[in-house]
């Protein structure tokens, strides 16, 4: 797995299903400052898919969405 | 015993469907739950999609005499009740009857206990312990007894209401006022999330999760094919589960039902759709949420037997025969998903 950036904060959701992914993600990003990463691992797919443009809306940047393995993805989030 | 043709029918027609609902992530529950908790309609707009194109499928096949149309029986408080029970035990499932399904292909153990819950769930209603509230709610005789009408219409094949044939009208009326404000709301909020694909076809049909227009169409198209092969109804996916854990509890071949074929082609199908995808994998969340996803299971089991059918038989095959009582039992399906998801996740 590729380190590029160092996660401030790591929620591991693997798995969760349906929507606790989502509303986890939610919820943490909500608790974190400006500026920080934070590293989801989740491992459902609908959710892998749907967390992105979620958190994009928010207004907050997805640095990259990563599928790590067999159904496993990494999604890292740049609090706005 | 059902005979061969038919097994095989079902099979196939539930490997293609367990295929598309897999790509398409198509689950009622999100579909429903994600209005209220996330402002989310891609999966609720493949739902419309898929129901305009039955409606349209069903009614030329009925007028050019393939098929007939078989809405079912309007026992309103059945339907009522049985509806919102579907809807509360489909968010606790974390899936109605189809994503619980459909994701048992994918290796979700979760949904493998949610599954064993609805097929307990049924067959207690049905036969066993909880038929009394079965046959109190579907009663023969007095106030909830079943609403049929004398003037069917000509393309039903039984005595059951649809919004044409309780207003005596033409049902294609209906028909297209209601595929024309379908589609014209679809266009007219399609811009903005979608983002632009990239891939290879090979890629865009097998590696990744489609387009909800794609999913919307190919559901469509493939309970066209359904009433199509089975004739006597389009999809459904409670009912052949319940056939399936009555045949192994008697031993009886004669309680397996086309859909029960139709609901193991759909664990096929989904699985090699996750295979080829990459994202068959066994897992499971913690016992807490196990247990929850085993009762809320029961619950769907017993609110599917209750209202006569689960999202699918209602809100997926039966509203696109316009049957009154599937109009009723959907919209008591959404109204129990709507108040346990603000009751689990948006309080306080």
């Amino acid at each position: 797995m590729s380190s590029d950036v160092k996660p401030t904060e790591v929620l591991d959701v693997r798995g969760e299903v349906c929507p606790y992914p989502d509303v986890k993600t939610q919820k943490k990003v909500k608790s974190m400052k400006s500026g920080e990463i934070l590293e989801v691992l989740v491992d459902y797919p609908l959710s892998a898919e749907r967390i992105p443009p979620s958190v994009e809306k928010k207004g907050h940047e997805v640095l990259k969405v990563e599928k790590t393995g067999t159904g496993e993805w990494r999604i890292l989030i740049k609090i706005k | 015993m059902i005979d061969t043709s038919l097994m095989l029918s079902g099979l196939v027609v539930g490997i293609i469907f367990g295929f598309v609902l897999q790509r398409g992530r198509f689950c009622m529950n999100s579909a429903f739950r994600d209005i209220i908790l996330m402002k989310e309609y891609t999966l609720l707009k493949a739902v419309a999609l898929a129901i305009v194109v039955q409606m349209i499928g069903f009614h030329l096949m009925a007028t050019m005499g393939y098929i007939q149309l078989y809405p079912k029986t309007l026992y309103w408080g059945a339907m009522i009740v049985g509806g919102f029970i579907f809807g509360i035990g489909m968010v606790l499932a974390a899936g109605c009857a189809s994503g619980t399904t459909y994701r048992v292909g994918e290796g979700m153990m979760g949904s493998f206990v949610a599954l064993l819950g609805l097929m307990i769930g049924g067959v207690i209603t049905s036969g066993g312990a909880l038929i009394e509230l079965k046959s109190y709610l579907q009663p023969t005789e007095g106030a909830l007894k079943a609403i049929t009408t004398d003037n069917p219409g000509s393309y039903v094949g039984n005595s059951n209401l649809t919004l044409a044939n309780v207003f005596d009208l033409d049902p294609w009326i209906f028909v297209a006022i209601i595929a024309i404000i379908i589609l014209a709301v679809l266009i007219w909020k399609r811009g903005g999330e979608e983002t632009k694909v990239e891939g290879t076809l090979y890629e865009r049909i097998f590696k990744m999760g489609w387009s909800w227009w794609v999913t919307g169409i190919t559901v469509g198209i493939v309970g066209i094919i359904a009433f199509l092969a089975f004739e006597k109804y389009a999809l459904g996916i409670s009912g052949g589960w319940f056939g399936f854990l009555n045949a192994l509890v008697t031993g009886d071949p004669d309680k397996l039902n086309w859909f029960t074929f139709l609901v193991i082609g759909v664990v096929t199908g989904a699985a090699i759709a996750a295979g080829i995808a990459g994202e068959f994998k066994l897992r499971a969340p913690n016992a807490r949420r196990l247990l929850q996803q085993f009762i809320g299971g029961l619950i769907m089991g017993i609110g599917a037997v209750i209202g006569t059918a689960c999202n699918i038989g209602h809100i997926l095959s039966g509203v696109p025969q316009l049957a009154l009582s599937s109009i009723l039992g959907g919209i008591f399906i959404i109204l129990g998903c709507w108040v346990t998801a603000y009751i689990m996740f948006m309080r306080g």
